[in-house]
């Protein structure tokens, strides 16, 4: 067992930088001490370990940031990043919430990942990423700071996303100049990917428009093992077991991994037909165990005749966009500036 | 209401970045640290490029080693007491000797913070419930509806209070004292129970007395200032955590540096009623192996009225010292200003452990120049001379001590916005009332007070680091453990929205993601012989 492993290894050190796979790696290591085989997890653990950055109102490389609470009841924060104007390069106190200035601007409200269980919106890597997509795509991101299983099962990472959107839709000062409505786009890597894709479907019937969906990554899942996760288990930092715990962990007791959170296009999913769904972009890793569902996910959409682009980046593992040291972080981000 | 964070410094990973107001590049790091992997930094972890592939090639020992061995591995989990994850070659390789050798008991607690001065021993079980006086709150809709109309006028009242902040700073103080009048008004028309409106206030209040009574200092100082500060301390250790945070953690960390040693000295920068030190003394008690002769030197302002303050709260410790078996001796040094104090007044002995804990006392030692020996250089060489086993600081994390006006008016503005924010939460009077009072007369001497009257100069962790790393003390690091019982603790005792957060081996305590009271430890890097590290 143990020289299998050796060769799992060295495979994945091969398409990673050193850096990158350093990073994983310990990710790795640290979230197989906080899962429980009981089904609970070492929250304080986790917590203590992750590495996280206060809000910055003042601009690091055109972008500041500030936390708002938009739900007492819940304790929901997001973490809101905006591009710095010329005229007013330190915004003071009073004025985080100026309205926005442009025609047009882009609000991306952004899920992070971590399976559901893990991070943070002040975690430092996605403090990271969302920097990154503002300079991007010259917009406003709004990181929710979702609550999280196993201590909050589905569906509350979704009503949090639900209340995000609503809360953002609602913001004057998020309102583009040319329509006086907020443009707004959902995004997220991994489990902010289904996030992001359940809290487009909620917005359907509401009256919210939703301009378009980014899943990186995106995590869905169902009972049956596909070939891409037999062939992949356990090569590229991540194990079906691990998946499989983080699913139990979010899904209601009792419930399957063809439930319709984890499979949406699967037995008891919705149809999409005739709907009025907001266009996609889903971004698929080719060393992701996974993908055979995030390949289904992208063909259930197209067959419900709704706008998706796939991009399916072969030699991307897990995690790629959170380094720029790779081809697949620059194409993907270049594809994100496009659509939006 | 929305929280805003003000011109705060960038993260710690950042080195030499300053604290200034313009949004400058930091600047380019020593040649050292330019090793250091720019990438893996922005992620949180400090790790050379050179040790890179070191680091990679014991994670896959670990992993290899996880994979025989599950079991172990998730003992490791439970068990083992981890430090400072930013540094990951260090974190890497203390993981792989915990697992060579898994740990030999579990890690130690501490009872609980105590309502009041004296208890009776408890049993070993964890934080007790006995004692508590205010209930926790529960997630209610009693909260006060902020109207649309509200939010806007509490919008505007920040804006005229920046503005009138930049009137002070300029000088144009006619114009300054009419916003005064403005905001006054605006203020009728706010909610002033909750939210911004309170808050807005008492800043107003401390403009006004700066403009109006120029800078000498208000209602701060004077005869009984004293005694009226320890009731108002009193209740704010009540009325919310910090405190109890900060006596906690320091507590944990004396307790681990104490370890193994028979005659061990703390002295405390600022007694008030000693609430820090039952627990310390329990937890002593219950120390395997029994407890070590423990005595406490407590700083703290003469009392105005001829009581002996400080010796009261001595009997009172001593008395609950003698109830768990604990050789206890105090003794109060009186000193109206932590600099006037002379090492030779603790009398501490060579053979002692010698723990200094100093809970928000530090920032008052930095005087309103730079000058040579300036108090804190004097104070921290003397601790240095003590050679003590741990040095325990807490402080409040912000940034009140720039040089210009209005950049602390800022500061000052969101970061007790936030602490009242976090106020609310408290339901008991009158310990929240009083615990407001106490917050106020904080935010009257940053704003109204300048020169040697300005005492509350708070500076951030990032600024205390570089002070204590440069006075000779190196960092201990406050591990998993440390964290645990916070967390555990805030859940006992505090509303949700608190929380603890592990930044490089420090702890530090905030409300909804801002940080707000810091807690470090340190030892004086040895000279000769070795001391003792508590660390792992």
């Amino acid at each position: 067992m143990a020289r299998s492993n050796e060769v799992n290894l060295n495979e994945c050190k091969m398409v990673v930088p050193l850096n990158t796979w350093v990073l994983i790696s310990n990710f790795k290591l640290a979230y197989n001490l906080l899962r429980r085989p009981d089904g609970t997890f070492n929250r304080h653990l986790a917590e203590f370990l992750d590495r996280k950055v206060p809000a910055n109102a003042n601009p690091v490389d055109g972008v500041f940031s500030f936390d708002v609470l938009i739900d007492r009841g819940t304790s929901l924060l997001c973490r809101i990043y905006r591009p710095a104007t010329a005229e007013e390069p330190q915004p003071n106190v009073a004025e985080l919430e100026k309205p926005v200035a442009a025609e047009v601007v882009p609000v991306i409200i952004f899920f992070h990942g971590g399976s559901f269980a893990h991070s943070s919106a002040n975690s430092a890597i996605y403090d990271t990423l969302c920097r990154r997509l503002v300079g991007l795509c010259k917009a406003v991101v709004v990181s929710v700071n979702y609550r999280r299983a196993p201590e909050n099962r589905y569906p509350c990472a979704y009503d949090d996303g639900w209340t995000a959107l609503k809360w953002v839709n609602s913001r004057p000062w998020l309102q583009s100049q040319k329509d006086s409505k907020v443009h707004i786009y959902l995004a997220g890597d991994s489990s902010g990917g289904n996030i992001a894709h359940h809290v487009a479907l909620r917005a359907i019937d509401s009256g919210i428009d939703v301009l378009g969906n980014i899943l990186l990554n995106p995590m869905f899942g169902g009972q049956e093992r596909t070939e891409s996760e037999q062939r992949l288990d356990g090569k590229y930092f991540v194990t079906l077991r691990d998946r499989d715990w983080y699913w139990r962990a979010y899904l209601p007791e009792g419930e399957d991994r063809d439930h319709h959170a984890c499979n949406p296009f699967g037995p008891n999913g919705r149809s999409l037909e005739g709907i009025n769904f907001p266009k996609s972009l889903v971004v698929v890793a080719g060393f992701d165990l996974i993908q055979d569902w995030q390949l289904a996910y992208v063909d259930g959409l197209k067959k419900a005749g709704q706008e998706v682009k796939l991009l399916y980046m072969e030699q991307a593992t897990i995690g790629f966009y959170l380094l720029p040291n790779n081809n697949h972080f620059h194409t993907v981000m270049d594809e994100i500036s496009k659509f939006v | 209401m929305p929280l805003y964070d003000s011109a705060s410094s960038s993260a710690g990973s950042c080195s030499g970045s300053s604290s200034s107001s313009s949004s400058s590049k930091p600047p380019p790091p020593p040649p050292l640290q330019q090793d250091i992997d720019g990438l893996l930094a922005v992620a949180g972890y400090k790790i050379r490029s050179s040790e890179l592939r070191q680091v990679a090639q014991r994670l896959e020992r670990l992993e290899t080693a996880m994979g025989n061995s599950p079991a172990d591995f998730s003992q490791l989990a439970s068990d083992a007491i981890l430090y400072n994850p930013s540094d990951l070659a260090a974190w890497v390789d203390s993981l792989l000797s915990e697992f060579a050798q898994p740990p030999t008991c579990s890690s130690e607690f501490i009872p609980g913070p105590v309502n009041n001065g004296s208890t009776t021993a408890e049993s070993h079980t964890p934080p007790v419930q006995q004692n508590i006086t205010y209930e926790q709150r529960t997630l209610d809709n009693q909260l006060t509806v902020v109207t649309a109309t509200e939010e806007d006028s509490g919008i505007r009242l920040v804006h005229m209070l920046m503005t009138c902040a930049e009137c002070v700073q300029r000088g144009d103080f006619s114009l300054a004292s009419s916003l005064i009048n403005d905001m006054q008004g605006l203020l009728a028309r706010v909610n002033t129970v909750c939210g911004i409106g309170k808050v807005a206030g008492h800043f107003i209040d401390a403009l006004s007395r700066r403009i109006f009574r120029g800078i000498g200092g208000g209602s701060v100082g004077g005869g009984g200032y004293a005694f009226e500060s320890e009731i108002l301390y009193h209740h704010f250790y009540e009325a919310c955590p910090y405190l109890k945070f900060a006596h906690f953690t320091a507590n944990q960390a004396i307790l681990e540096a104490f370890d193994g040693h028979d005659c061990v000295h703390v002295v405390d920068f600022n007694l008030m009623h000693g609430l820090q030190w039952p627990a310390l003394i329990q937890a002593l008690a219950l120390r395997p192996g029994g407890p070590p002769l423990l005595r406490l030197t407590g700083i703290g302002p003469p009392s105005p009225d001829g009581r002996d303050s400080l010796r009261e709260i001595g009997l009172r410790l001593a008395e609950l010292a003698r109830s768990v078996n604990v050789r206890f001796a105090f003794r109060g040094v009186a000193a109206s200003r932590l600099e006037d104090v002379k090492p030779w007044m603790l009398q501490v002995n060579p053979k002692e452990a010698v723990a200094v804990n100093s809970i928000m006392q530090l920032h008052r030692l930095l005087g309103p120049d730079p000058i040579r020996n300036s108090p804190i250089e004097t104070v921290l060489n003397w601790i240095k001379d003590l050679n003590p086993k741990i040095l325990t600081v807490v402080e409040q994390e912000a940034n009140h001590n720039q040089p210009s006006f209005l950049d602390r008016f800022t500061e000052a503005l969101y970061y007790y916005s936030t602490m009242f924010d976090s106020l609310e939460a408290c339901r008991v009077q009158p310990e929240k009332a009083l615990a407001e009072i106490y917050i106020q007369k904080e935010i009257g001497n940053v704003v109204s007070c300048e020169g040697s009257a300005r005492v509350e100069r708070h500076e951030p962790l990032a600024k205390w680091r570089r002070r204590l790393s440069g006075a000779g003390f190196r960092p201990l690091a406050l591990g998993s453990n440390a964290f645990k019982q916070a967390s555990m603790l805030l859940t006992l005792f505090s509303a949700e929205g608190y929380s603890v957060e592990e930044t490089e081996g420090c702890l530090t305590l905030g409300w909804h993601s801002r940080p707000l009271i810091a807690a470090s430890a340190w030892q004086a890097v040895a000279e000769a012989g070795s001391s003792a590290a508590c660390v792992g």
